[in-house]
């Protein structure tokens, strides 16, 4: 009996291993097929014939990139997006999400403004009633339309308020009773008590506005001011599209040399590059993070 | 839907965004009104801003950007204005959002693109869009009417709106028949016989008979040769369609995506007909003998090129021009291939094909623009001054290097094409006549065909670069075989009917079109009886709307 019951939970454990390795696979092969031609000879690419491993290895399109001045325009916009996007993101939702945990004695409308937020998280304007705002802002074209609409994740305020209401209260009482102001509490005590939650939220923050790519295809109408992902959608071409269409003999032409898919391939591995990078640094705090904020005392 | 997104919009209490545009549209040109001074050297500098259509591939020289190029400085600089984009998106949907984008927030620029019909119908029943005939009438130049005129009226028909110009239209000529590319390479390798009596047609049986030689040979010895492929969309509107089996329906008189009228004035939708269940027959034939492989319901684009540069396919269908942008890979992997086109013939031996519509896209121009007259002093510049002046092209230096080097035609103010309606024909007898020796490269007319006939030139003096082999069989055999079929007569053009988009298709036509594509599928892969599925898909068809449609239709006709 006892063997069974081992030999069976072993079968399973293995079956639930199997499952999970295809899983990560099928997420992993694409990436690795990207890679493979981003190293291969143009002419391999057009006849399908790159599967995991690169065919006749060769570094011109990571050479062409070198020389593609839109390509590092685009990457330097969305570096500064990001780093805007964080800043602004960070100095909104800590002092939100700690005021908005404090007792109704403490903060009078806390419910009132809650119930905006939740309502905002819920409901929002649509496409076009946002392009319209954004537009009579005089935004457009600039990288603030890329940021100021999403300049409060309520989602992140929220996971903030939760991890707050995990910390003792000892703590700021602690603080309170040696003379710390609000200000210094939350700055001196909570913050840096809430490391791994603030990363977390750092982390979407960062995945966010870097991968965004609608955004710019609304709010930049300049095509030499596309975010990186914006510009690099605009380089996967549909031909059949294209000819069905009016487009000339000429257009064809030049856009069938761009669609030199290991080109676009290596942009696109260049383009991921910088999350893959921080990626690692973070994670732990994101898996610690989000876990820490769900459990309450 | 447009008028639907304005009028919403309207109602949610955000008109004010309306009143607030009022200030934008012409940037610096408020105070015009009464100089409506049309010399542009006695006027002041006027601003103008366009909604422009980009690609991904410009070739910009460094340094230069589609607000600040070379086009635009001339056009600049001879017109005294100032341009300025209001928006800027790639050809296809990102761009149709921003023109939706645009309306939504009620301010159109000066003057922009739209993709179609509809859409300026749309800007001329919400009153958006200025009235242009006496705009047209007067400033356009002989030459550029003369371009309109070669299409018999039709080009400016499409643009009237009780009885006023509201667009200027882009023209389409027809792009000719959609010709059957065989690898000649292959054929002198075997030793086959192709179009023995050398009329440069083939019959849908010859062809078969050749790709399934080549299957049997493989020259190349490829894994899975396969004799030849379409899409998985099977036809196309286009007469030329690439990859579609347009050529093989077109020769059992069944024009697929196509309205027209049968001898006794009855409406007829080509892709229902009995000749259409008779070329599916054909295809379905050969995918029971191999010669159409079993991925047919798969097929991408890109596979199609993948089979053909690795050697599997030798056969392919399309337009005069893919060997510019598809078969040039097949030479770039292998020096070796060559194409020869053939026309595929019906039963009597001749070419039937569908006239084109006669005008794709369409520039239009603000009500509250200051300077109308601009837009056809623009379309004067470009497309009669660019074409036809020597002198214009050497006082901008630049703009010669641009059209040297191919600097996408998305340039220039307007990213549309006015040409007469046979150009490629007339513009291919001059360089014809400069290749072999009866005329000279400088009586050819355009910079593009003469770059066409350098590039021939150098291949032929051994460089074997891939432009010169691209023109080579674009130019020499393929517009070749378009002008042979016309100069001997071989052509039996249907004139379809292109509908504006009705009532019922607005919400039936997406459905339809993939109840159409899904049935072909099933019946050319055997998946269901021909007579049969044939018979359900036109039942179906007929009863998800494509009888409304079809009055719709006619009526629509009645009424011009």
């Amino acid at each position: 009996m006892i063997d069974n019951k081992s030999l069976g939970s072993r079968v399973r454990l293995s079956v639930i291993y199997l499952l999970v390795i295809i899983l990560g696979l099928l997420c992993l092969m694409p990436l690795i097929n990207i890679v493979a031609i981003s190293f291969s000879g143009s002419a391999a690419v057009t006849a399908n014939r790159v599967g995991l491993v690169p065919v006749d290895f060769t570094l011109m399109a990571y050479e062409r990139i070198l020389e593609d001045g839109q390509f590092w325009r685009s990457f330097a916009i969305s570096v500064a997006r990001v780093l805007i996007a964080l800043i602004i993101n960070l100095l909104l939702v800590i002092p939100m999400a700690y005021a908005m945990t404090r007792t109704k004695d403490e903060f009078r409308f806390r419910d009132i403004y809650m119930n905006l937020l939740i309502f905002a998280m819920l409901f929002n304007g649509g496409m076009i009633p946002t392009y319209i705002v954004v537009k009579n802002l005089h935004l457009l074209n600039t990288i603030w339309a890329l940021i100021l609409p999403g300049a409060v994740p309520i989602f992140s305020v929220i996971l903030m308020m939760n991890f707050f209401r995990g910390l003792p209260a000892a703590l700021e009482e602690a603080a309170y009773i040696d003379g710390a102001s609000p200000l210094q509490v939350l700055l001196k005590v909570v913050v840096p008590c809430s490391k791994p939650s603030i990363a977390t939220i750092a982390l979407f923050s960062i995945v966010g506005s870097w991968n965004d790519f609608f955004g710019g295809l609304i709010y930049i109408q300049k095509v030499e001011k596309y975010p990186i992902m914006t510009y690099i959608q605009s380089l996967s071409i549909n031909l059949q599209e294209l000819v069905n269409g009016a487009a000339n003999s000429s257009t064809l032409q030049n856009v069938s040399e761009l669609s030199n898919r290991n080109l676009n391939a290596a942009k696109i591995v260049v383009a991921v590059m910088p999350l893959l990078m921080i990626y690692p640094f973070l994670q732990r705090y994101l898996i610690g993070g989000m876990v820490m904020g769900a459990v309450k005392e | 839907m447009r008028k639907k997104i304005l009028r919403s919009v309207l109602s949610t209490g955000l008109a004010c965004s309306v009143a607030f545009s009022l200030v934008a549209c012409g940037g610096a040109a408020t105070d015009t009104d009464s100089q409506s001074v049309s010399d542009p050297d006695e006027r002041e500098k006027v601003s103008i801003a366009l909604g422009r259509q980009t690609t991904a591939n410009p070739k910009f020289p460094e340094g230069d950007n589609y607000e600040d190029n070379a086009y635009i400085r001339m056009a600049e600089e001879e017109l005294n204005i100032d341009i300025t984009d209001a928006f800027e998106a790639e050809s296809g949907d990102d761009y149709n959002r921003q023109v939706s984008l645009a309306l939504s927030a009620g301010e159109i620029p000066d003057m922009m693109k739209v993709a179609s019909k509809d859409e300026v119908k749309e800007l001329y029943e919400n009153d958006l869009i200025m009235d242009l005939t006496k705009y047209y009438d007067e400033y356009a130049s002989d030459y550029v009417k003369e371009l309109y005129d070669s299409f018999e009226g039709r080009a400016l028909e499409n643009v009237t709106f009780d009885g006023m110009m509201m667009a200027i239209p882009a023209t389409a000529s027809d792009p000719g028949t959609s010709m059957c590319w065989i690898r000649q390479d292959w054929v002198d390798g075997l030793g086959l016989e192709v179009d023995g009596d050398g009329d440069r047609c083939l019959t849908v049986d010859e062809v078969r008979e050749i790709a399934k030689a080549f299957m049997t040979a493989n020259p190349e010895n490829a894994e899975n040769p396969v004799g030849m492929a379409f899409d998985i969309s099977l036809t196309s509107q286009g007469s030329d369609g690439t990859n579609s089996i347009n050529a093989i329906a077109y020769s059992v008189g069944a024009y697929p995506r196509h309205w027209y009228t049968d001898e006794s004035g009855q409406l007829i939708y080509g892709s229902t007909t009995e000749q259409m269940k008779e070329a599916l027959s054909i295809v379905r034939g050969l995918f029971e003998e191999g010669i159409v492989d079993e991925q047919l319901g798969t097929r991408t684009w890109d596979d199609i090129t993948s089979l053909l540069t690795n050697g599997q396919t030798g056969v392919v269908f399309g337009s005069w021009h893919i060997a510019d942008w598809l078969l040039n890979n097949v030479y770039t992997l292998n020096n070796n291939a060559v194409f020869t086109p053939y026309a595929v013939v019906n039963s009597e031996g001749k070419v039937n094909c569908t006239h084109s519509n006669s005008t794709g896209e369409f520039v239009v121009v603000s009500k509250k623009c200051k300077h109308p007259e601009l837009a056809i002093m623009i379309l004067n510049l470009f497309y009669d001054d660019m074409v036809n002046s020597d002198e214009l092209l050497e006082k901008y230096p630049e703009v010669n290097d641009y059209l040297n080097t191919g600097v996408d035609g998305t340039a220039r103010p307007f990213n549309i094409e006015v040409k007469s309606n046979t150009y490629l024909l007339d513009e291919y007898s001059k360089l014809k006549a400069a290749l072999n020796g009866t005329g000279t490269k400088e009586e050819i007319p355009t910079v593009e065909e003469k770059s066409n006939y350098d590039a021939i030139t150098a291949y032929n003096n051994g460089t074997g670069d891939v432009t010169g082999w691209c023109k080579i069989h674009s130019r020499t055999k393929g517009v070749d075989l378009l002008s042979y079929l016309t100069d001997k007569g071989l052509y039996n053009w249907v004139t379809p009917i292109y509908p504006e988009t009705t009532n019922t298709m607005e919400t039936n036509w997406a459905n339809l079109q993939t109840l159409e594509e899904e049935s072909f599928i099933k019946i050319v892969t055997g998946a269901v009886d021909i007579d049969e599925g044939f018979d359900t898909f036109v039942k179906d068809w007929k009863a998800q709307g494509g009888d409304t449609i079809a009055s719709e239709i006619t009526e629509q006709v009645t009424n011009n």
